[in-house]
């Protein structure tokens, strides 16, 4: 005899995120970075900050900061970003 | 997808001669790429003639570079415009067409899965007059089972489209779909294959055993509980009880689950973090009032362990809710260096019988003699053996190192702790006059790492130390420990013999971590 049993898994469709189109070059691009407020990310992203200047010939790099790598960052950090227009958002994650 | 019987319609570039296995896969689809590592090793063991075919939905790059990935050699064709893609009807890849001479559908198989492959791999050997390959094997370290990726001619065409926002506030939720199994299956090992359990076997939810779990909750089956993060799973009524069910849950459990999901999910207890931690942490739920007697929790020896169905199974539950609602399974998004084994159930209760003192739910504001459920995001139970200790300070003073020692010895102000003391050591604390109170301020004033560990060796923890506050233990000039008392909470559990507690660290804590919640209910 067949079974019916009820579905004790999340139904909705995922949304899946795409990843936006690479920007064809950061030369003279305002890139944003930012730092998710874990221990040591500060010297990683200034490290990141000096070569994409020197190295890169990007022209303005942003930098943003969430209060706290344990919960997701809050509107007010998305929309300080989304004001700035930078041409590209590099969220530096941790581990 | 095309039914068996249909003649296909072309494939991209030269039409296929004679019987053929055609797999549309894309580069970025996992299950693809394990399908086409097994239809390589096919294509090979048949010799010229290419009568294995992969099409990709990808560019030449991408695909050159996974086949170079793969060590694989396969006739490719490119559905560079789709149309092969929507004309064959795909939902998802990899599928596979076993197509015979005439270009006529004789099977096919979506997702990867080992005995597909066997069977269709088969057919296509019996087909060419050749000896059966023995294509996948059961236990050769690739699943068994997995499922495929959409369809690239399937996929939202954006340009980096928002995700949509979860709707956190609704209190209805679609209801739960009802499958009904295939006559031959068996229902336990179903239920694996459909991604609805942990690694240990479940109860198939059956719509019966739900619905009497339902009952006992007395809540409507679409009525929403909680959304469970990182996903926002709504946790409706009745996804709760195919879950309780799947743990092994009797119908009564309802009454302290339905309240446990709502604690776990309150936003103070960031379980959005711990789900995704590489800690140690899991969610502790710590059971207070009279429900203990009624449903039959441990409180008393092996508290932490197998000695209930209470606890055992209704932290199963509430394990599998995180993951089969909030979307947090292991190499998902819960991505632990180390695991937790509470990750399996991690449910306590308080053996207020014997404790001297008031239930820990009090703490926060629950009057003693009602139930509550309180989580605390912890770290597996560190050990603290005592058996000579006559007076209470003797006792304290042998937790004291072990709560110092909590996060990471020279981190100080950030952990907070549960110390769950023994029956034996409580009475030891009673007699000599100790309250609650007493305690905590004890172990706060008693906790400290010396300042002579901070030698400039640029350590965890070291490089706050100006915020730490100093004080002097015993002569010894430390920082504390803990940011203030409140940072220990103080509780009664575990079996009558045996002068041992149990010390619990924390994970991130405060407004911008984890702080702990108490829910009361009937």
């Amino acid at each position: 005899m067949s079974l019916t049993v009820v579905n004790p898994l999340d139904e909705r469709p995922l949304p899946e995120g795409s990843a936006p189109p690479r920007l064809a070059s950061v030369g003279g691009a305002r890139i944003a970075l930012l730092d998710i407020s874990k221990g040591g990310g500060e010297v990683f992203l200034d490290r990141v900050d000096a070569l994409l200047r020197e190295r890169y010939g990007v022209s303005e790099v942003l930098r943003f900061r969430k209060p706290t790598f344990a919960k997701p960052a809050p509107e007010a950090v998305l929309t300080d970003i989304r004001e700035a227009q930078p041409h590209a958002v590099i969220e530096a994650l941790a581990d | 997808m095309l039914s068996n019987g249909v003649v296909a319609p072309p494939v991209p570039g030269q039409p296929l001669s004679g019987p053929s296995l055609l797999a549309f896969f894309k580069a970025d689809c996992p299950a693809c790429h394990l399908a086409l590592r097994y239809l390589d090793s096919l294509s090979r063991s048949l010799g010229s003639g290419d009568h294995v075919v992969a099409v990709s939905q990808d560019e030449i790059a991408p695909t050159d570079k996974l086949m170079r990935s793969l060590g694989a050699d396969l006739p490719l064709r490119f559905d560079r415009d789709l149309a092969a893609s929507a004309g064959f009807g795909l939902e998802a890849v990899p599928t596979l067409f076993l197509l015979d001479r005439s270009g006529r559908v004789l099977a096919s198989s979506q997702g990867f899965d080992k005995a597909d492959l066997n069977r269709l791999g088969g057919d296509l050997a019996k087909l060419l007059d050749v000896p059966d390959p023995e294509l996948a094997r059961t236990g050769d370290g690739n699943p068994d089972f997995q499922p495929g990726c959409v369809s690239r001619h399937l996929e939202p065409e954006s340009d980096a489209a928002a995700a949509e926002i979860p709707d956190l506030y609704s209190r209805r939720a679609g209801r739960a779909s009802r499958i009904d199994l295939p006559t031959e299956a068996d229902a336990e090992e179903w239920c694996y294959e459909s991604g609805y359990a942990d690694p240990l076997p479940v109860v198939p939810p059956t719509v019966e055993r739900v619905e009497r779990m339902l009952a006992e909750s007395g809540l409507n089956p679409d009525e929403v509980v909680a959304h469970v993060p990182p996903n926002f799973g709504a946790a409706s009524a009745e996804k709760i009880a195919a879950n309780a069910v799947m743990a092994g849950c009797r119908p009564e459990y309802m009454r302290v689950l339905v309240p446990a999901v709502r604690a776990l999910c309150d936003e103070r207890l960031d379980i959005h973090g711990v789900q995704g931690t590489t800690h140690f942490a899991a969610p502790l739920a710590i059971v207070n009032g009279p429900v203990r007697l009624e449903l039959g929790f441990a409180c008393g020896s092996n508290v932490f362990s197998n000695a209930a169905r209470a606890n055992s199974t209704i932290g199963r539950a509430l394990q599998l809710i995180l993951r089969n609602l909030g979307g947090a399974a292991p190499g998902r998004i819960d991505m632990s260096t180390m695991g937790n084994p509470g990750r399996f159930s991690f449910v306590i209760g308080e053996n207020e019988e014997v404790s001297p003192w008031g239930p820990l739910a009090e703490d926060f504001g629950i009057d003693a003699g009602r139930n509550a459920v309180t989580f605390f995001c912890a770290e597996p139970p560190r050990p603290v053996s005592e058996h000579k200790a006559r007076e209470p300070k003797v006792l304290l003073r042998a937790i004291c190192p072990v709560l110092a020692n909590l996060w990471s010895h020279r981190v100080c102000k950030r952990s907070e702790a549960v110390l769950v003391i023994g029956p034996e050591h409580a009475a030891t604390l009673d007699r000599g006059g100790f309250t609650k109170r007493d305690v905590v301020e004890f172990l706060f004033e008693n906790t400290g790492v010396p300042v002579s560990e901070y030698d400039g060796d640029g350590g965890e923890g070291t490089h706050e130390a100006g915020f730490y506050d100093e004080c002097v233990i015993r002569g010894v000039r430390c920082y504390r420990k803990f940011r203030r008392p409140e940072s220990i909470r103080v509780m009664v559990a575990g079996g009558p013999a045996g002068k041992f507690s149990a010390v619990l660290g924390s994970w991130a804590t405060g407004p911008r971590g984890s702080q702990m919640v108490s829910y009361q209910f009937d």
